[in-house]
Formats: C-alpha cells, structure tokens, sequence
C-alpha cells in the first residue's frame, strides 16, 4: 500500500471517528426525569445522615411527602442540592448532575412511601 | 468594477467561500447549542491507561499541540517559507495530511468528554474561553479541510484557515492543560 493510500484510509477512519463522536454524544443523553431507584441510593449514602433514613427530618428538614410542595419546580430543589442553601452543603463537587437529578426524583416520588 | 471570478463547477469564488464559511460556523454554532443545552453528566466516561480522565485529556491536548507544531512546520515547508530540508520530499503533502487528521482524532475524546460530561461553562474568563475556543476549534477545521477539497479558491485561504485552526487548539491547550500543570501544588502528573 502507499502512503497516499494508507493517509486515506486514515482519512476515511477519521471521519468514521467524527461520526461516532456525533452519535454517542446524542446516545448517551441522560435522562431529563432522573431514575428514582438509582436516586435511592445516592439518598442513603448522602442524604439520609441529616434528613432521616425515610425522608421524615433530623438535623436537615422533613423531605418525605413534603418537598413536592416546597419546591414546585424541580430545578429550584435541584439548584439547592447542587449549590448549598443555609445549612444545607453544596453536593456539586460530591455527586454528579445525573446523580443529583436522581436523588431529587427519589425525593420527589419514592421517599418514605 | 471587475466582475466576480467564477469556478469551473459555476460558483464565484466568493459564494464558494461563503458557503464553507457558513458550513464552519454551523459546526461551531451546532456544538456550542448542544453543550449548552445537553445536561452535564459530570461523568468521567474513560481513563484508559491514566489515572483519571483529567489526565488522559491534558495529555492527549498535550500530544495534539505537539503534532500541530510538527504540522505547522509541514506547512511552511510547503509553502517555502522553511528550506530544510533543501529538497522537498514527495511524501511531504500527504504527512501534513496525516499529521493533521491525527491532531483531530486525537481532540476527539476530550472533546467528548468536555461536551457530554462539562457542557458550555462560563463561571469565569478561562473556562469561557476554553469552551468558545473548543466550539470554535471544529468549526475552523471544518472549514479547513473544505478549503483543501475546493478549487478556485484564492490561495490565501488555506494558510489562513491553517493557522486559525492552529491558533484556536493552543487556545484551547492554554486554557486547559496548560493552566491544569501550572496550577497543581503536585506537579505535572505522568499518567
């Protein structure tokens, strides 16, 4: 084989390459809604210390029947995971936002039922 | 006034080069709408034989730099502004082809990762840059090997495309590897 000819094959992967990197980009698309079973852990292992194992408060507020209604939005109770509030640390740096979504579905659906 | 040099396939030279440069900022516009709008994993996909993902992108950055210097030097040979070596070999047209499609396979797994995990971030100038500069980065490629595949062109095109890509991907390395080797109390990690 030429080099002309091994440069085009390596051209023609190139641009296989390019076409795959598009597709996973749009494949790999998480979520819009979270996934609650996967939020539930995330909850026992970050939450649970400070708002209780069944959502119902301790040292952090009740979540469980409740958070739906403070938070309508479930941007502003993600922007509170994510960013910190009051007493409340910033989970950005500790979970990912796939993570952080998940944990707010779980709150907002699964806890304490 | 001169009328507009028309191509043998019908367009003008100035709607040839319009229609590339329209293509180029679509690719830049279409990256910069996704990573803004897709929701950042924060994901860290693969390390391969790194120990994180940080490092696999700061030094494969590192490698694409590199390569685009070797690039850019292939250029200039080409274009006779260098003269070593005296001779131009006959391969040399093709390495440059070579060189460059490495530099843009390699910018591809950062860039995944930078898209789909970080998204279009703008908490402050450095982190601005680096995303404009990394949408940027494939728009101008993009017009750069339209411009190697188009006839007629003027021929300050493609140098001028060259060097833009050049420009943005050290850019992109300053903002990014650069800044990530400097400013670790650790030093540069190998892997």
């Amino acid at each position: 084989m030429s080099f002309k000819r091994f440069v085009n094959a390596i051209e023609v992967l190139a641009l296989a390459a390019a076409i795959t990197f598009a597709i996973l980009l749009f494949a790999n698309e998480p979520s819009e809604s979270g996934n609650a079973s996967t939020g539930a852990k995330v909850y026992a292992a970050n939450c649970a210390s400070c708002h209780g194992a069944d959502g119902g408060g301790g040292t952090g507020p009740k979540l469980a029947g409740r958070v739906g209604r403070v938070y309508p939005d479930i941007e502003d109770q993600v922007a509170v995971v994510t960013k910190g509030r009051d007493g409340m640390p910033s989970f950005e740096g500790d979970l990912t936002a796939a993570q952080i979504l998940d944990v707010v579905e779980y709150t907002r659906t699964d806890l304490g039922k | 006034m001169a009328a507009p040099a028309v191509t043998h396939r019908g367009l003008s030279r100035q709607a040839k080069l319009l229609l590339i440069l329209v293509v180029g900022a679509a690719v830049s516009v279409a990256l910069g709408v996704y990573a803004d709008s897709h929701t950042p994993t924060g994901e860290r996909p693969y390390t391969l034989f790194f120990s994180d993902t940080i490092h696999l992108k700061v030094w494969f950055a590192t490698a694409a730099v590199s390569l685009a210097v070797v690039q850019v030097l292939l250029g200039l040979r080409l274009y006779d502004k260098v003269h070593v070596p005296r001779t131009a070999p006959p391969w040399l047209g093709d390495a440059h082809r070579l060189i460059g499609t490495l530099v843009f396979v390699i910018t591809l797994p950062v860039a995944y990762q930078c898209l789909w995990a970080l998204g279009f971030q703008s908490a402050d100038t450095r982190v601005l840059v680096h995303s404009l500069a990394g949408c940027f980065f494939y728009g101008v490629f993009a017009v750069k090997v339209l411009t190697v595949r188009a006839r007629g062109l003027p021929g300050w095109v493609l140098p001028v495309a060259g060097g833009t890509v050049f420009v943005a991907l050290v850019t992109i390395f300053v903002t990014s590897s650069v800044w990530f080797f400097t400013s670790r109390p650790a030093g540069i990690p190998l892997f």
